[in-house]
């Protein structure tokens, strides 16, 4: 047994913990050999992030690269770590955006070394809550995550950073508590000797013995509300904009592009599959405010003067397209939603890396003191073009097929359809692609124009282009973002099995008593007629 | 069965790999100082060139082995395979697809070359290089794509293409505002057509051409009494957006902020007529939905009819052709819903198309080359003036545009207009007499551009400075008039090329037609005569009949109707929701919890003062009221 096979994960959690201590022993005063170092640990994660992604067998379901320590035997709490089809993709997303975020700190001056030993902190615990298996420990490393991007925040950031730090503290802790309450309830809903914090092990259970549909109905919403302020679920989403708006370009990428997903990750992976029933009951008040984020989020973003602060609220609009994925109980809809969230990911850590980089030379993100970047920052500006192209969803980049599968997902949702004449038309996915493609082309494309295009001021003059380092991280993002746009077969195969197995646990998990008929669809008979070798639950070979 | 899977790919590779060359290797750069001013300055254009070339040649070859029947393709790769969706990267080929690529491919380098003296001396050309050979990328794609899903993506690229080349000069405020209208515009309709790709997957099970056509054919129970007709309609949303149909047209006339290669390429010849080739492409789709084929017509034929009048009032030379363009897609989008698939099919729309596109570019170059004798300072017609002593060949071929445009007979646009009006006579009088008219009106705006900008005197110090164009500029022009005298004949083949594999009729219109369409002509001509070829300095309708220019002038009204729409409803609901979003949930929700809590521990705080006698009164007061209560029960 080699020690890729069974630790690979553990690596990639403790590496940047490694690296933070050993960043830590450095004096403050040799900054080089601080950013050097960190550099090299996120650059070791994100090669193990690649090298877990590649080591995966997208064609065996299950958790692999398993390992289980017991640790505290009687409360049922074990070091469990694992990755299935949707946490490779996670994690391969954190070791991207992290080793980009690292790289882009150069815009840090002040106290660069607790800066970059709270960054590295900050990557081991994403990593930490994808790869783990354990309820416990998944709580833990999203505190380990979060709680450097408070600090962070509040001393490296801009603006009114005390008060957004503060305002994103109270709101994300509230949140996780709320969710902990949750998944309190789920271990004490077991029965004595069952009680488990081991998702593998709860989820198996459950499949035995589905909990009562009464107790799904009252968990789920703590769970969804406690999880979904992480997702900026409106209308707890205020704390988005203002928390962006104010942090520092490298964190704004990590939580953005990555924390953010972790409510979501938590819906698909405990959430989901241990009270389906539950989220059966309340889908109906998920689907109003998932809508609520994209049409009121693109709305809002409108209004907005900064540009981060734009970045932040369009951030809210597309987590709704997340949760219109999860909320469709389909393969097409769950995986589409995972690879979305693979992809704004990049492309929104993409789009704050950007603006953190006029930013350090203009000192503002004010859109209306901004203008015809292009002229002196060629590279700069194009990207800008792109990341903003990549968000409304063009062809071309990642975004785009997850977008797709979400709506065709939807589309196929039996109980979301409305009578037009003969034909049957699904009302979330009308108002979602009003809200995703035109509202969200209009005020990206306002941002980009007056903020890329038009007449430069005056005073900015004399900015300069980034580099060709400097250019360095955009370029992996953006070459992942249509790497995958232009094959996104390489991730939904690695996804789908992941997707499909959530989709036959939530079948089985379902409370036995009886309930309301289940919005499953049943492919259409042209499809059976169409594509007659296919087996439709198992993913068939690459 | 030959499989030329091999050959469609590299059609579609040329373009974006000169795009992509053209980024990485045309630029100021150590590895090649000597070379630096050649590579900033021209190879751009070489590299755009010859690739397009490689793909022309291969488009050619693609043409030839269709000729020949028995061809095949494959689908190069699997985009998405998920559940009930399936999408593959493949390809349509057939009669319909090389002869758009083949049109699609040889405007291109016309214009290509064309570009390399119109754009000379622009510090940006490189860059106008690569976006013009990936818009060409784009449209091939939309051309060869072989399903729903991978047409829509083109369909998006072209888009985006479009958007960057309209705002090419991107520091002039109107152009970044026009690229982002045009984008917007375009995007609802994209919505319909999402919609519209989504629902013929539900029906059909399919995003497949083939699986569709297949399914329907098979299942004609199931897809009668109405159901596809309004996946039809919301399909030809996207053709309302893109082909900038009524009442999405607003975007197209402001698109002429671009360089004048992107509008004669782009929102002349090929982009803006994508919309009716997926009609065609879609055709069997369209084809089974009477009620959507009259909505079709309708649109097409009052769109055409409506832009023919405001191209009269107009006096921005490259405004007057964007707004005749409208009127011809209209025409060709009108033919697309009144084609009777078992005689003719879509040949007369496809047809006008192609003529359309040569004649169009052609008249759009012409307009260049007036642009670069006024140094690029200069669109309004009646600036002009006598242009035609000082540039004779810009003059003869833009009336040859101008000719085939309002179909006088013997060049092209004369074959292609008779077909689609004898078209309209058999199958809808309302829509025949509709599109007569229209054909009067497009003659007096044409000739009315002509007489005042070409013919008469100098009406500006700088026109009578002007001097013909250079070779380069004029060589693509002369090449193009030849194809706009020649494209309608029977023997060029156009026709019967598009009707051949069905064993349709080429026939051309009955006598009748033929004589009303001259009489309105002639019509247009004189009544051009009698306003504008005395030479007025001033419009005489302007003076005469004010009221008319106004409305045409401010062409109905319908991009003040947007902007109030846009301002008022959609920035009014956004700032309620701002609103909302700030005092209700951030402000009484979010801080309020927050404050009721703060407030609390103010009026606690009050009590810790730190002062020992304040704590030893507090005290004193307790113990008096808890010994009181004592006391007295």
């Amino acid at each position: 047994m080699s020690l890729e096979s069974y630790s690979l994960l553990n690596c990639a959690i403790l590496t940047p913990l490694v690296f933070a201590v050993v960043v830590c022993c450095l004096p403050a005063a040799s900054a080089a050999a601080i950013r050097w170092l960190s550099i090299l640990g996120s650059l070791l994660t994100g090669v193990l992030s690649v090298m877990i992604y590649t080591r995966f067998n997208p064609q065996n379901a299950g958790f692999q690269m398993e390992r289980d320590v017991p640790w505290v035997a009687p409360l049922g709490l074990s070091w469990h770590v694992g990755v299935d089809g949707i946490s490779v993709v996670m994690i391969l997303l954190t070791g991207l955006v992290g080793f980009a975020a690292t790289l882009v700190a150069w815009d840090v001056t002040k106290r660069q070394k607790e800066f970059y030993v709270l960054l590295m902190i900050l990557i081991s615990g994403a990593i930490g809550m994808f790869a783990s298996l354990d309820i416990f420990f998944i709580y833990f490393f999203h505190e380990l995550a979060l709680i450097p991007t408070f600090l962070m925040i509040g001393i490296w950031g801009s603006g009114q950073r005390e008060y957004a730090a503060m305002k994103m503290t109270l709101y994300l802790s509230a949140g996780a508590l709320v969710a902990l309450f949750g998944l309190i309830a789920l271990y004490v809903g077991l029965p004595v000797g069952e009680r488990t914090f081991d998702v593998v092990k709860l989820v198996a259970f459950a499949k035995g013995q589905p909990f009562s549909a009464s107790f799904q109905h009252l968990v789920y919403p703590l769970l969804l509300f406690g999880l979904g302020a992480l997702v900026s679920l409106v209308p707890l989403h205020t704390w988005a904009p203002i928390g962006y708006g104010s942090a520092p370009t490298a964190t704004a990428m990590l939580h953005a592009g990555v924390l953010k997903k972790f409510g979501l990750y938590a819906l698909l992976r405990i959430v989901l599959p241990a009270l389906p029933s539950g989220a059966e009951d309340w889908n109906w008040l998920l689907l109003a405010l998932l809508l609520g984020n994209i049409v009121y989020g693109g709305l809002v973003a409108m209004r907005q003067k900064n540009f981060n602060f734009l970045l932040g609220y369009s951030s809210v609009a597309h987590m709704g397209f997340a949760f219109l994925g999860i909320a469709t109980f389909n393969d097409l809809g769950i995986t589409g939603a995972v690879l979305f969230m693979f992809a704004h990911g990049l492309s929104t850590a993409l789009a704050f890396a950007l603006s953190g980089f006029f930013f350090a030379q203009t000192g503002t993100r004010e859109i209306p003191e901004l203008g015809g970047l292009c002229k002196r920052m060629p590279f700069i500006g194009t990207a800008i073009v792109m990341a903003a192209f990549a968000s409304v969803g063009l062809p071309g980049f990642a975004n785009f097929p997850g977008e797709v599968m979400v709506l065709f997902g939807a589309w196929q949702v039996k109980g979301w359809g409305i009578k037009a004449g003969a034909a049957t038309l699904s009302w979330p996915v009308i108002v979602a692609i009003w809200g995703g493609a035109v509202l969200g082309a209009v005020y990206m494309l306002r941002a980009v124009r007056d903020v890329c295009f038009g007449v430069l001021p005056a005073k900015w003059q004399k900015l300069g282009d980034a580099n060709l380092p400097a250019k360095f991280p955009y370029l992996v993002l953006l070459g992942a973002l249509i790497w995958v746009g232009v094959y996104p077969r390489e991730l939904t195969e690695t996804i789908k099995p992941a997707a499909i197995a959530v989709v036959e646990a939530m079948e089985k998990t379902k409370a036995r008593e009886p309930l309301p008929p289940k919005p499953k669809p049943k492919p259409t008979p042209a499809k059976r007629a169409a594509k007659p070798g296919k087996t439709p639950a198992r993913p068939v070979a690459k | 069965m030959d499989d030329v899977t091999g050959l469609l790919w590299r059609i579609l590779a040329g373009p974006l790999c000169a795009a992509v060359v053209i980024v990485l290797i045309c630029r100021r750069s150590p590895f090649y100082a000597d070379f630096s001013p050649v590579m900033e300055r021209s190879a751009g254009a070489v590299i755009a060139i010859a690739f397009l070339l490689g793909s022309t040649w291969f488009a050619w070859m693609a043409l030839d082995a269709v000729k020949t029947g028995n061809v095949t393709t494959s689908p190069t790769y699997r985009f998405i395979d998920v559940g009930d969706l399936e999408v593959n990267v493949n390809w349509s080929l057939d009669r319909l697809s090389v002869m758009m690529a083949m049109i699609v491919c040889v405007v291109s380098l016309c214009i290509f070359v064309y570009s390399v003296g119109y754009m000379h001396g622009d510090p940006g050309i490189n860059r106008f290089f690569a976006k013009l050979s990936f818009f060409v990328f784009s449209m091939l794609g939309i051309v060869f794509s072989g399903n729903l899903v991978m047409m829509f993506v083109f369909w998006e690229l072209v888009g985006v293409s479009s958007y960057l080349l309209i705002g090419y000069w991107y520091q002039r405020p109107a152009a970044a505002e026009a690229g982002k209208k045009a984008f917007i515009v375009n995007r609802i309709g994209d919505f319909g057509f999402l919609l519209g790709i989504l629902l013929v997957w539900n029906v059909t099970g399919s995003v497949d051409f083939t699986d569709i056509r297949n399914y329907l054919k098979a299942h004609p129970a199931e897809v009668s009494g109405g159901v596809l007709t309004i996946p039809a309609l919301l399909i030809f949303c996207g053709a309302v957006g893109k082909s900038a149909q009524l009442p999405l047209h607003v975007w197209l006339p402001d698109a002429m902020e671009g360089p004048t290669p992107v509008s004669a390429l782009i929102h002349a010849a090929t982009m803006v007529a994508a919309g009716v080739y997926m009609l065609c492409r879609v055709s069997f789709l369209v084809f089974a939905s009477p009620a959507a084929m009259d909505v079709i017509a309708w649109i097409g034929g009052l769109t055409a009819l409506l832009s023919a009048v405001i191209a009269c009032q107009q006096n921005d030379i490259k405004r007057i052709l964007a707004y005749s363009t409208l009127s011809q897609l209209g025409y060709m989008v009108m033919a697309v819903g009144l084609s009777v698939p078992q005689v003719n099919g879509y040949m007369p729309a496809m047809f006008h198309l192609s003529t359309h596109a040569f004649f169009k570019s052609l008249l759009f170059l012409s307009a260049g080359s007036v642009i670069i004798a006024f140094h690029h300072a200069e669109q309004d017609i009646w600036k002009m003036g006598g242009l035609w002593k000082k540039m004779p060949i810009t003059t003869a071929c833009f009336t040859v545009g101008l000719l085939a445009l309002t179909g006088f007979p013997g060049l092209s646009g004369f074959f292609s207009k008779e077909t689609i009006l004898g078209l309209a006579r058999e199958r809808n009088e309302d829509l025949f007499t509709l599109a007569t008219v229209t054909a009067g009106f497009t003659s007096f705006y044409m000739f009315r551009a002509l007489f005042v900008a070409f013919l008469g005197q100098p009406r500006s110090e700088a026109a009578g400075k002007v001097k013909e164009s250079p070779w380069v500029v004029l060589g693509p022009l002369v090449a193009l008039a030849i194809l706009s005298v020649i494209g309608g004949y029977t023997w060029m083949g156009i026709p019967g090329w598009l009707v051949g594999d069905k064993g349709l009729s080429e026939a051309p219109a009955g006598t009748n037609v033929l004589l009303l369409a001259m009489l309105a002509f002639v019509m247009g001509l004189a009544l051009a005569v009698v306003f504008y070829l005395c030479g007025p300095a001033e419009d005489p309708v302007k003076t005469k009949f004010p009221f008319l220019h106004r409305i045409l002038w401010n062409k109905f009204g319908f991009d003040e109707f947007y902007l109030a729409l846009v301002k008022y409803v959609q920035g009014g609901l956004a700032a309620l929701c701002e609103l909302v979003d700030r005092w209700v949930i951030a402000g009484a929700g979010v801080r309020g919890t927050a404050g009721v809590a703060q407030t609390l521990g103010k009026m606690l705080q009050l009590f810790q003062t730190g002062g020992l006698q304040t704590y030893a009164f507090l005290f004193a007061a307790g113990l008096v009221i808890i010994l009181y209560y004592v006391v007295t029960q």
